[in-house]
């Protein structure tokens, strides 16, 4: 009898421990107060002004990371490729000049040296532009559609702020100074159809 | 005396017999061997202490699977159902530390810490076993349609409980568990080992694991000699859901995020394990030390098929007919015995 109360002593005692050390309770109204929901608009625009567009600056030239890339493939995208996971697709943030060769209903292909590039005018989506700078920190994301609210909201500033101005102006042999970000495929990268998310784009005639 | 010669003749094996005893014993060795030297043959990235740690890494979770399948297998059975179990443990463990619990009736807020939160996902990986054992041996249903059962209840809640986003931002000290050295070893391996050592002195030195083995061998026999043959069941179900929790909870930590896709098709790469190890899927034959040798082949084979940039396609070729060459080496092996 004597052995049952302690092991039932014991047996309570480790639980109440571990219960102690497992567990806290909180008023429901203070950790909501505590903790405010991700804002991925808001999110989107400070990294657009303070970390996408001063990283223009150091994109790489298209007409060069063009040519290395039929050069030395697997080093130049080592160099400048950026992709926030595993697997082959990789994006470049660039930056070129180039003429007008078509102005389409979805893209405006431009000649940049001896390749062609279209930069998109319509479908602008996935994370091209988010991944290519490679200044996305994902520790400060806590689950997928944080991060991917943050892809659809730079897309947005693009389609609003970027594009309509572009699109009015620009026109067949018109001189283009354009950056943005380009996806390529590591293992298969399709060198005659590169297309440009653009993020700054000016007609300079 | 002629008799006793005789009986002598039927007890001594034969030169020949004892070669193939050796083979037998050691044929997994020798697999992992020739795979090991034909994969550095092709790669010299294989062969890399960096890489020789991400091998153990990676297998650290399916050798806590697969110990837990082996002590099923052992008695006869089957779980199909720790892929999902992971998957449910890991979200669980994840949820709790990320978010709490809310009860908004009463402006209550309950928050877990690490403790708190492994030990609910251990738990309820270890519950979710017991109940397969449970429905195994209270209605006599076959533990391949009862696991599979499991499976899909358990993947659904898993979606149910993550909304089905994944679940991440879990913090270092969480981490550590999947991605932090321990004197000079990564965490998963410590805790894969401390596993196997468990395993191995329950299944030797215990009668929990003689049992095991007499149940796989012959249940009613054990049933007649006084097993509670129910209760083992239910103990080795218990004990593999255990583990899967354990399990999920290595897989959580490594990714910092419970996926509510994670763990699918880990059973299949458990079960390969368990076989190519060695042990008898009829039950009351095999061994865990076999079956970590067939979870290193696995995790060996993995990954030098990626590192030879094999398509993923071909890779799940490539390990079914290792499976099928396991599971038809084993039955020519119970020939022969």
């Amino acid at each position: 009898m004597k052995k049952k109360i302690i092991k039932l002593t014991l047996f309570i005692l480790a639980f109440g421990i571990v219960g102690y050390n497992s567990v806290y309770i909180k008023k429901l109204d203070e950790v909501k107060a505590a903790s405010k929901g991700f804002d991925a608009s808001d999110f989107a625009r400070k990294f657009w002004q303070n970390k996408l567009r001063p990283a223009l600056g150091k994109a790489s030239d298209t007409e060069q990371l063009l040519t290395q890339l039929q050069q030395q493939k697997e080093k130049t995208f080592k160099e400048y490729g950026h992709s926030l996971g595993m697997g082959n697709i990789k994006y470049f943030l660039s930056k070129g000049k180039g003429v007008v060769q078509e102005v389409s209903e979805n893209n405006v292909s431009i000649q940049v040296g001896p390749d062609t590039v279209r930069i998109a005018t319509e479908y602008v989506f996935g994370n091209a532009v988010r991944d290519a700078s490679g200044q996305i920190n994902l520790s400060e994301f806590s689950n997928t559609m944080d991060l991917n609210n943050v892809s659809a909201e730079l897309n947005k500033i693009i389609r609003s702020e970027v594009l309509p101005a572009f699109r009015k102006q620009v026109k067949k042999g018109d001189t283009v100074e354009f950056a943005g970000a380009i996806e390529l495929n590591q293992k298969f990268p399709d060198m005659h159809s590169v297309e440009v998310m653009p993020i700054a784009l000016r007609v300079v005639k | 005396m002629i008799k006793e010669a005789s009986v002598n003749q039927r007890t001594e094996p034969h030169p020949v017999q004892l070669g193939q005893s050796y083979w037998v014993k050691f044929q997994s060795l020798i697999a992992l061997f020739i795979l090991c030297v034909a994969i550095s043959l092709v790669s010299d990235k294989f062969l890399t202490v960096a890489n020789g740690w991400n091998v153990l890494r990676q297998i650290s979770v399916n050798i806590c699977l697969s110990v837990g399948m082996t002590l099923v297998v052992l008695t006869a059975g089957i779980d199909l159902s720790v892929g999902s179990v992971l998957a449910l443990c890991g979200a669980i463990t994840a949820g709790l530390l990320k978010n709490g619990i809310e009860w908004p009736a009463q402006n209550i807020y309950i928050g877990f810490t690490i403790l708190g939160a492994v030990l609910i996902g251990l738990l309820v990986g270890a519950a979710l076993g017991g109940f397969n054992g449970w429905i195994i041996t209270k209605f006599n249903v076959p533990p391949f349609v009862a696991t599979l059962s499991m499976l899909t209840i358990a993947r659904g809640l898993t979606m149910l409980w993550t909304k089905g986003f994944p679940i991440s931002g879990l913090g270092d000290t969480f981490l550590y568990l999947g991605t932090g050295w321990f004197l000079g070893i990564p965490v998963p391996v410590w805790v894969s080992l401390i596993v196997v050592v468990f395993a191995v002195l329950m299944t030797s030195k215990t009668r929990l694991g003689r049992y095991i083995y007499a149940i796989g061998g012959n249940e009613n026999a054990s049933r007649l000699s006084g097993i509670k043959v129910n209760y083992v069941k239910i103990l080795v179900y218990t004990i593999a859901g255990g583990l899967a929790a354990l399990g999920g909870l290595l897989v959580t930590s490594r990714l910092d995020s419970a996926q509510p896709n994670a763990g699918i098709s880990y059973e299949l790469d458990s079960i390969a394990a368990v076989v190519i190890g060695g042990t008898s899927l009829s039950g009351g034959r095999g061994s865990i030390l076999g079956t970590v040798q067939g979870a290193v082949i696995i995790g060996v084979l993995n990954n030098g098929l990626v590192l030879l940039d094999v398509s993923p396609f071909w890779q799940q070729v490539v390990k079914g007919i290792v499976i099928l060459l396991a599971v038809i080496i084993d039955k020519s092996n119970s020939k022969n015995d």
